[in-house]
C-alpha cells in the first residue's frame, strides 16, 4: 500500500499549494517542480504576484468563470494514477429507499405468490413491526430498448434510454437504518465520521475550476436528506474537500455575499484591497511561512467565487427547449429538474463531483422515498418528480458530448422488501438494491448481478458499496488501494480493506 | 429453482445430498449447522461435543485451559489437566468429567453462573463414555464449519503470538529516561532544561535561534495561548512598561490564574475526548447533561487537577470512594461519543461499536496507541493482538448507562426509595385506568380496521387458527401494533425501574389526562368515553395525581455510567423483539438485574473473543477472554484490581484498575502523550508530530530526550499541567520572535521542526470567533451552564432537521465563548466547520489548518463578523485618546493587534480612512466617519496578523 501522500508530519494544508510542498513529500515536490530548495522564496513571490492578477479573460462563448483554475487555486487539478475514463461525477441519490421490485427488478413471482408467506429465507428482519406476506407490485412492467430491459410504469421517460444505463441488481448493504446506510454508501462506513466519496475524489483529483467549489451538493428543495451534512462531510480529510451546498434560496453558497445593509459590493472591494496590503505587509515580516500567502490567495479566490457562483446558477441563458427537456415547465418536475440542469452547468464548469438528493426528511414520511405506508402513493409521487429530469440530464449530457467524460451513479441507501408492511407499504431491505450507472464509456443496457426469485436478497455477483466505490475511482483514473490519507495511525482508504472492481463496468 | 415457496424443505433435502462446501457457498452457513448437528448419531460424539461446547468450552478449550484442561478433543480429554485424565473410556463411573458434572466431586462443574448440565445431558455423556467415547475425527471439523466468518470478516479463533524483541523494545514502550540537560554556555540558553535541550539540537544542526520577541508580541502570544482572548490595551501597556525582572514570569502566573485559561485548554481536551452535545446518527438526540462534563473539564484545568486523577475520574469516577460529584460527572466520558440510541437491545452490535469507540478514545487519546486497530486482526505494525483488544474490552465491559443524581449517595438512596414507593403505590391505579381504557382502545382498533384493504380485513376476520401463513402475517401487523416505536420517552415494562435509572429526565406519564368532554386521546384520534367510565377514570387519575404529589423533587443528574448488566437494560425505543425470536439470546452468564443490588457481589458480564454482537449465537460459542492489560506493557501480568472494592457499592473494579494502569507513573506512554500534546498546543507541532500515535505508524520524536525529560518532570511535579506551561512559556525557546528570517536555517529546516523561530499559527475555529468578540468588546463572559445556539440562517437548519437546534439572533446572549456553543454532531455551526473544527466522532489527534475561499467568504460576509466590525468601530471611537484619524488608528491597533502602528501603517491607514469617508458620503450611509472606521475595523478582523498567533 503506497500512500498517495504522507501528511503525518503536518496538519497544515496550504490551499494554493496542496499539490506541493507539504502535501506530497517534499522531495517529490521539488522533483515535480523541477527546482531546488532555493526556489522557495521565488515561488512565494511569483504566486503573490499572480494573486493580484485580473481574472482570466472572457473568450467568445466561454464565460470567465468556466475557465481553467488559476495557478493558486486550492482545487488545483492533480494527476490521477492512470489514464481516466471519466473526469467528473454526478451522483443521484434517492433518499429514503427505492424499491427495486417496483422499478427495475421485475419479479413475476410476486404476482404469482401475492399474499403468501415468504419462508425458507431465515429470520426476516424488518425495521418496523412485523413482516407481512409477499406483495405484488402495484406497477406494470414492460421491456424497453434493444436490451429489452424491464422497467415499471414509474419511469416512462427513463425507459426510453435504458440502453445507456448499466443496472446492478445485486447491491447489498450492512444496515437497515436510513442514516447508517446513507453513511455506508456515501462514506464507505456505517459509522459517522468518515470522508464522503466526493471528498475522496476531490482530494485525489482537485477540480477543473478554481473559482467554484470542487464538490457541490444540491439537495431537495423541501430540505436536506437523512443524516444531512454528514453525507458530504470531509471526515478526517482536510475541510477543503467537503461538499459545498448550493442552496435553492438566496445566495447559492452560504455567506457568498454580505447583507446589503452591512456592506455593499463596492465597499467590499475597497476593504479587500486594504486587506491585501495589510496581509502582504505581515507576510513580508514572516518570510517562508506559506500559510500566510495561502490565506492572501484565498481572499482573492473568494472574491472571484462571488461572481462565478451566481453565474453558475443563472439559468437565463438556457433555451426554452433545454428547460423543457429537464421538465422545468411543469411544477411537478421543476424542482428536481432545476437540480439536474444545475448539475450539468456545474459539470460544464469543471466541478469535480456533483451530488443531487431527491427526498427531504423535513417531512420524512411524505417527502422521501421511504414507502412504509404505501408503495403506490409514495413511489408514484417521487418517480414522477425525478423521471423526466434525470432523463433530460442524461440526454443533455450526451448531446453536448459530456456524458463520455462524466460518470453518473443513481442509487438509494437500500432497496425495499418484497413482502408487505401493513398491507400496502414495504419496509427497508439492505439485502438487495438495484442501482444504475452510465456515462464514462460504460456499456449501456447491461444487467449486472441478480437478486433471488422475489428480489429479497442479492443472489448473483453480490456488490458492496466498496465495489461501487472502487469502480468509480477506477473510472476516474484512481486505484482505490493507492488513494490514502494518514489519520490516527493508519493510511485510510475509502474502501477500507475491501473493494473489487465490477468487471462489466471497467471493461473497455 | 423450480419450487419457489417450499424452500425450507427443498433446501434441506438438497443440502443433505450436497457437499457442505457447496452449501456454505450458498450463504447457508447457519442452516448448515442445524442440518449437520441433527444428522450425527450420538455414537460419533457430535451430541457430546455440542454439550461440551455449550457448557464447558468457556473455560476448557484450546484457547483457554482452566486447570490445564482442554475438552475440545478426545486426545485432550484423555491427557486431562491438573487433576488427571477427564475420561476413562468404557467406564463413566471412573471418569472425572462425570464426577464433576454430577457434583460427586466438588466443585461441581460448570461453575456458576453457567447453568449445570441437565439430566439428559449427563445421561448422554455417561452413555458416550460407557460406549467407548468414540470420536469421529471427520466430524471434528464440524464445529469449525459453524463459525463461518460473519459479513464483517471476523473470526473467533483465539490466537496469541509471541512478540519479537524489536517490537517489545520500541522506544515508546520503554520507561522515559531522565537525562541531565546538556550544559549551555550562553547565558540565554543555560537556565531552562527545555532551552538546554532545544539549543543543543539547534547547535547540532547548525541552526541559529531567533532573538527574543518584543514585549507586545509576547503578551499577545501568551494571552492568546493561555486564555484564547486578546490582552486589553491597558494590560499590554502595563506589561510593556513593567521594568521588573519578573514581569514576564508574573504575566504567565496571572494568565494561569485566569478562569479563561480553563475555557481555552479545556477546549483542547474536549477534542481529545470527542465531546459533542448531541448523539449523532439518525436522531441526533440532545445529550442534555453533556455540558456538565464540559464544565467539569474547564474546572479541572482551572484547578490544575492532577492529570492522573483527572484520567481516573474519566474512566472510573463512579467507582471511586467518597461523594465527589465531579468524579461522577467525569464518567460522562463514556456517554458523549456518537451513539445510535435506537433499538440498541435488538441490535447488540451497537454496544460493540460503542465499546470500540471507548477503546479507541481511551488508548489513542490517553496513551497514544491504536488498540482499536486490533479489533478484527492483530495490529499490523505494533505489538497489539486481538486478544489484547478483547482483554481491554473486558476492562470496560461492565458499564451501563446511568444518570447519576448529583447529590450525596445516601441522599440518592433515600430519593430512590421514596420515588419507587410512590410509583409502586400509583401502579395498581394506573393499571386500573388501563383496564377502563382497554375497550375504547379496542373500539378504536375496530374502527381503524374498516379502513384497511380488503385482504387485511379478510385475514383478521378469519379465526386465527384457520389463517394461511400469509394471513397470519397480515393480521399480526395490525393486531399487535408496535409499541414505543420511535418514541424517545418509551421506557418499557417496568416504569419504576426505568424512571429511577433516568433520574433527571423522568419519563412522562404514558397516558395523558382527560381532555375536554371526556374524550381520550390516542395518537391523533379522540374517542368518546361514556360518563361512568369517564368519572371512574377521572377519579383514578385524580388519586394518582394525589399520590404523585408525594414524589420527591427530581434531582439534577448527569448522564454517566456505573457497573451493571447491559443486557437487562430497560427497553429503549423500538426494543421489542422480532416475532418468533426469544427476547434475549440465551446468555449463560446473565445477571439478575440491570443494576446490581447493593451488598451483593457484582460480576462483570463475560467478554467473548471476537464477539461483535452481529450474531449473538455465534458470539456465545467463542471463548471467554479474561479481562487484562496490554501484554506488551505488562509482560503477561495478571489482572490485579487496583484497590479493595467499596463494601457499600457494587462494581467490578475493572475500570478503576485500568484507569490506575493508564494513569500510573510506570506507564511509559501516558505522561509522554500528555506532555507532547501540551507541547503541540503551544507550538502547533508535537515533539512527536502524531500526538495520537506513538507507535510505528506515528512519527519519530524530533527531540526524544526532551520528551522524556518533560514526561518525568511532569510526574515529579504531581502531574501538574500548569507546571508544564510554566516550564514551556518561561523558556527562551517559547519567547523567540516569529518575525525573523534566516536563509541558512530556512534551508536546513524549512518546516521549523527544530524551532529556530517561533512558529506562527492560525487560531482555531472557536478562538477566531472569541477574539473577534474580544476585539469588539461584546464578548459575553457568562461561564458554564447549558450551551447556547449561535445564530445560523434558517436555511441551514432546513438542510438538517433532526435533533435539537434553536434558531437565535445575533445578540449578546449568543455572543458567548465558542466552547459554550452547542456542538451538534449532525450539523456544525458553519463558521466553525469551515475553520476546521474537527470531526467529533473520533478522538481528534490534532486540528487541520486548511486555507480555503469559503473561510474568507465567512469572515467577509457573515453577519456576525459585520456586526462585530461595527461594534469594534464604536469601541475605537470610545477608547481613542483623541478624535483624529491617527488617534483612532492607534486605538484600533492597540485593541486588535496589541501594538502601535508604525509610521508607514499609520499613514496608509489614514489615507484609507480618508478615502473611505469620501466614498461613504456618496453611499448615503448615515454616519460616513463611523462607516469608514467600520470599513477599517472589518479589514482588521480579517487580517492575517489578527487571526494568527505571532
Amino acid at each position: 500500500m503506497t500512500p498517495l501522500c504522507d501528511n503525518r508530519e503536518s496538519n497544515r494544508l496550504e490551499g494554493h499549494r496542496q499539490g506541493g510542498r507539504r502535501f506530497i513529500s517534499r522531495r517529490d515536490f521539488w522533483f515535480n517542480a523541477g527546482m531546488g530548495l532555493g526556489g522557495l522564496a521565488l515561488v512565494d513571490l511569483l504566486s503573490r504576484d499572480n494573486l493580484l492578477a485580473a481574472p482570466p479573460p472572457t473568450t467568445a462563448g466561454q464565460p470567465a468563470c468556466g475557465g481553467q483554475p488559476i495557478q493558486d487555486s486550492p482545487y488545483l487539478a492533480k494527476k490521477p494514477h492512470f489514464k481516466p475514463r471519466a473526469k467528473q461525477v454526478i451522483h443521484l441519490f434517492m433518499s429514503g429507499g427505492v424499491s427495486q421490485v417496483d422499478t427495475f427488478d421485475y419479479k413475476p413471482d410476486l404476482w404469482k405468490y401475492h399474499g403468501v408467506a415468504l419462508e425458507g429465507k431465515g429470520e426476516i428482519r424488518v425495521r418496523q413491526g412485523y413482516p407481512g406476506p409477499l406483495m405484488k407490485s402495484p406497477f406494470e412492467f414492460k421491456q424497453y430498448g434493444q436490451s429489452g430491459s424491464w422497467v415499471s410504469s414509474l419511469f416512462p421517460n427513463l425507459a426510453t434510454i435504458v440502453d445507456d444505463l448499466a443496472f446492478i441488481h445485486s447491491a447489498v448493504g450492512k444496515s437497515n437504518d436510513h442514516v447508517l446506510s446513507h453513511y455506508e454508501w456515501n462514506t464507505g462506513s456505517i459509522l459517522m465520521g468518515f470522508p464522503s466519496v466526493g471528498a475522496w475524489v476531490t482530494y485525489g483529483l482537485g477540480s477543473e475550476n478554481g473559482n467554484l467549489p470542487s464538490y457541490v451538493v444540491i439537495y431537495d428543495r423541501r430540505g436536506g436528506p437523512f443524516s444531512g451534512p454528514t453525507n458530504w462531510h470531509a471526515g478526517f480529510l482536510p475541510a477543503s474537500y467537503q461538499g459545498t451546498v448550493f442552496r435553492s434560496v438566496g445566495d447559492p453558497i452560504l455567506d457568498l455575499s454580505a447583507p446589503p445593509q452591512h456592506m455593499s459590493a463596492a465597499e467590499e472591494r475597497r476593504r479587500l484591497d486594504q486587506l491585501n496590503w495589510m496581509n502582504q505587509n505581515h507576510a513580508e515580516q514572516h518570510p517562508g511561512v506559506s500559510d500566510l500567502s495561502a490565506r492572501i490567495a484565498s481572499y482573492e479566490l473568494a472574491y472571484r467565487m462571488q461572481s462565478c457562483a451566481p453565474e453558475a446558477v443563472d439559468l437565463s441563458s438556457e433555451s426554452d427547449e433545454t428547460k423543457a427537456l429537464y421538465g422545468l415547465d411543469n411544477p411537478v418536475t421543476e424542482p428536481f429538474g432545476r437540480q439536474c440542469i444545475l448539475a450539468r452547468r456545474m459539470i460544464e464548469r469543471g466541478v469535480r463531483f456533483v451530488q443531487l438528493y431527491s427526498g427531504s426528511i423535513v417531512n420524512q414520511n411524505i417527502d422521501t422515498w421511504d414507502a412504509h405506508s404505501s408503495i403506490k402513493d409514495n413511489h408514484t409521487m417521487h418517480a414522477a418528480e425525478v423521471d423526466k429530469p434525470i432523463t433530460g440530464l442524461i440526454t443533455d449530457l450526451k448531446r453536448r458530448g459530456l456524458l463520455d467524460e462524466t460518470a453518473v451513479l443513481w442509487q438509494s441507501e437500500f432497496g425495499r422488501m418484497p413482502i408487505s408492511q401493513r398491507a400496502l407499504g414495504r419496509d427497508h431491505n439492505p439485502g438487495c438494491q438495484t442501482l444504475w450507472m452510465c456515462g464514462a464509456g460504460i456499456q449501456g443496457g447491461q444487467h449486472i448481478g441478480a437478486s433471488d426469485e422475489v428480489g429479497y436478497k442479492a443472489a448473483d455477483q453480490i456488490v458492496w458499496n466498496h465495489d461501487v466505490h472502487a469502480t468509480l475511482l477506477h473510472l476516474l483514473g484512481m486505484d482505490h488501494k493507492r488513494l490514502t490519507y494518514y489519520f490516527n495511525g493508519r493510511h485510510m482508504r475509502l474502501t477500507d480493506v475491501h473493494g473489487e472492481l465490477i468487471p462489466q463496468l471497467v471493461k473497455a | 429453482m423450480a419450487v419457489h415457496l417450499v424452500w425450507r424443505t427443498g433446501l434441506f433435502t438438497w443440502i443433505r445430498r450436497a457437499a457442505p462446501a457447496i452449501a456454505v457457498g450458498l450463504g447457508g452457513a447457519a442452516l448448515l449447522t442445524t442440518v449437520l448437528t441433527a444428522q450425527k448419531a450420538p455414537a460419533t460424539g457430535a451430541e457430546v461435543r455440542a454439550i461440551l461446547e455449550k457448557k464447558c468450552s468457556q473455560c476448557h478449550s484450546q484457547a483457554l485451559q482452566m486447570g490445564g484442561l482442554d475438552l475440545s478433543t478426545r486426545e485432550a480429554m484423555l491427557k486431562g489437566g491438573a487433576k488427571g485424565p477427564a475420561i476413562a473410556p468404557g467406564n463413566a463411573g471412573a471418569s472425572t468429567l462425570i464426577h464433576r458434572v454430577t457434583g460427586r466431586v466438588a466443585p461441581k462443574m460448570p461453575m456458576a453462573p453457567l447453568p449445570p448440565l441437565t439430566d439428559a445431558e449427563v445421561a448422554a455423556l455417561t452413555e458416550w463414555i460407557n460406549a467407548g467415547a468414540h470420536w469421529d475425527p471427520a466430524a471434528s471439523a464440524a464445529p469449525q464449519a459453524k463459525t463461518a466468518p460473519t459479513p464483517a470478516g471476523y473470526s473467533n479463533e483465539l490466537r496469541e503470538r509471541a512478540f519479537t524483541e524489536t517490537e517489545t523494545k520500541w522506544w515508546a514502550f520503554q520507561p522515559p529516561v531522565r537525562r541531565t540537560p546538556p550544559a549551555m554556555r550562553e547565558e540565554r540558553w543555560a537556565h531552562n532544561p527545555i532551552d538546554q535541550f532545544i539549543k543543543a539540537s539547534l547547535d547540532a544542526k547548525g541552526l541559529r535561534p531567533a532573538p527574543k520577541a518584543d514585549r507586545s508580541t509576547l503578551i499577545r502570544r501568551a494571552t492568546l495561548d493561555l486564555t484564547g482572548l486578546l490582552p486589553t490595551p491597558a494590560e499590554v501597556q502595563a506589561f510593556v512598561s513593567d521594568q521588573s525582572p519578573d514581569a514576564y514570569r508574573n504575566l504567565i502566573e496571572r494568565l494561569l490564574g485566569s478562569s479563561h485559561y480553563g475555557e481555552r485548554w479545556g477546549r483542547n481536551w474536549l477534542d481529545v475526548v470527542r465531546y459533542a452535545d448531541s448523539s449523532g446518527f439518525e436522531h441526533d438526540r440532545d445529550l442534555a447533561t453533556a455540558w456538565r462534563f464540559r464544565d467539569y473539564v474547564i474546572r479541572s484545568f482551572n484547578n490544575d487537577k492532577p492529570f492522573n486523577r483527572f484520567l481516573v475520574e474519566h474512566l472510573a469516577g463512579d467507582e471511586l470512594p467518597g461523594d465527589d460529584l465531579d468524579a461522577k460527572i467525569a464518567t460522562a466520558f463514556y456517554r458523549i461519543g456518537p451513539r445510535v440510541r435506537f433499538r440498541e437491545k435488538d441490535n447488540p452490535f451497537y454496544r460493540y461499536e460503542y465499546l470500540d469507540d471507548i477503546i479507541r478514545t481511551t488508548f489513542q487519546g490517553f496513551m497514544g496507541i491504536s488498540v482499536h486497530c486490533a479489533r478484527c486482526h492483530d495490529h499490523k505494525f505494533d505489538p497489539i493482538t486481538r486478544a489484547d483488544y478483547y482483554r481491554s474490552m473486558g476492562m470496560f465491559f461492565g458499564f451501563v448507562n446511568y444518570d447519576h443524581p448529583l447529590m450525596p449517595e445516601d441522599k440518592v438512596r433515600e430519593w430512590e426509595r421514596k420515588t419507587s414507593e410512590v410509583m409502586r403505590a400509583a401502579l395498581p391505579l394506573k393499571q386500573e385506568v388501563a383496564k377502563i381504557e382497554a375497550p375504547y382502545r379496542k373500539a378504536l382498533f375496530d374502527a381503524g380496521l374498516a379502513k384497511l384493504p380488503d385482504e387485511v380485513q379478510a385475514a383478521i376476520r378469519v379465526p386465527a387458527e384457520m389463517r394461511t401463513p400469509g394471513q397470519k402475517l397480515l393480521a399480526a401487523q395490525f393486531e399487535r401494533p408496535a409499541t414505543g416505536d420511535g418514541d424517545p420517552n418509551f421506557m418499557g415494562d417496568d416504569p419504576v425501574l426505568a424512571q429511577i435509572t433516568t433520574a433527571g429526565q423522568r419519563a412522562p406519564n404514558l397516558i395523558e389526562g382527560p381532555r375536554t368532554g371526556g374524550a381520550m386521546r390516542r395518537g391523533p384520534e379522540l374517542v368518546k368515553v361514556n360518563e361512568a367510565d369517564h368519572a371512574r377514570r377521572a377519579a383514578l387519575l385524580a388519586r394518582i395525581a394525589e399520590i404523585e404529589k408525594q414524589m420527591p423533587p427530581t434531582p439534577h443528574a448527569v448522564e454517566g455510567v456505573r457497573d451493571g448488566d447491559y443486557r437487562l437494560a430497560p427497553d429503549g425505543p423500538g426494543d421489542e423483539p422480532s416475532p418468533g425470536k426469544t427476547y434475549r439470546p440465551d446468555y449463560p452468564d446473565l445477571g439478575k438485574a440491570y443494576l446490581p443490588e447493593p451488598g451483593s457481589k457484582y460480576e462483570v458480564p463475560w467478554v467473548r473473543f471476537g464477539a461483535n454482537g452481529l450474531v449473538v449465537e455465534d458470539d456465545n460459542k467463542a471463548p471467554v477472554v479474561p479481562a487484562g492489560y496490554l501484554r506488551v506493557l505488562t509482560k503477561d501480568r495478571q489482572l490485579m484490581l487496583a484497590k479493595p472494592l467499596r463494601p457499600d457499592y457494587t462494581s467490578g473494579g475493572r475500570r478503576w484498575a485500568l484507569a490506575e494502569f493508564i494513569a500510573s507513573p510506570d506507564n511509559p506512554l501516558t505522561s509522554r502523550v500528555i506532555v507532547n500534546r501540551v507541547w503541540y498546543w503551544h507550538f502547533g507541532r508535537g515533539i512527536v508530530a502524531t500526538p495520537g500515535n506513538l507507535g510505528k505508524m506515528g512519527t519519530a520524536p524530533s527531540h526524544p530526550e526532551l520528551l522524556d525529560w518533560l514526561a518525568t518532570e511532569f510526574i515529579r511535579q504531581g502531574w501538574s499541567i500548569k507546571q508544564i506551561h510554566r516550564l514551556i512559556m518561561n523558556s527562551e525557546t517559547y519567547q523567540q520572535a516569529s518575525a525573523h528570517y534566516d536563509s541558512e536555517s530556512a534551508n536546513k529546516d524549512p518546516d521549523n521542526i527544530h524551532l529556530w523561530r517561533f512558529p506562527v499559527r492560525r487560531l482555531e475555529a472557536e478562538a477566531i470567533r472569541d477574539v473577534i468578540l474580544s476585539a469588539s468588546g461584546k464578548l459575553n463572559l457568562e461561564a458554564g451552564g447549558p450551551p447556547f445556539f449561535p445564530s445560523i440562517p434558517p436555511s441551514v437548519r432546513e438542510g438538517y432537521r433532526q435533533g435539537k437546534w434553536l434558531l437565535t439572533k445575533e445578540e449578546p446572549a449568543t455572543w458567548r465563548r465558542g466552547i459554550y456553543s452547542y456542538w451538534k454532531r449532525g450539523m456544525k455551526y458553519p463558521m466553525f466547520e469551515v475553520h476546521d473544527q474537527p470531526d467529533q466522532n473520533v478522538t481528534a489527534e490534532k486540528r487541520n489548518i486548511t486555507t480555503v475561499p469559503t473561510q474568507a467568504l465567512t469572515l467577509l460576509n457573515n453577519e456576525f463578523v459585520l456586526i462585530q466590525a461595527r461594534h469594534l468601530a464604536e469601541r475605537v471611537v470610545r477608547d481613542s485618546a483623541g478624535a483624529t484619524d491617527e488617534d483612532r488608528i492607534r486605538a484600533l491597533y492597540r485593541i486588535a493587534l496589541s501594538r502601535d502602528p508604525n509610521p508607514r501603517e499609520l499613514e496608509r491607514q489614514a489615507a484609507f480612512l480618508a478615502a473611505q469617508r469620501g466614498f461613504q458620503a456618496t453611499q448615503s450611509r448615515p454616519d460616513p466617519a463611523l462607516a469608514a472606521l467600520t470599513d477599517l475595523a472589518h479589514v482588521m478582523l480579517n487580517a492575517n496578523e489578527f487571526v494568527y498567533i505571532n
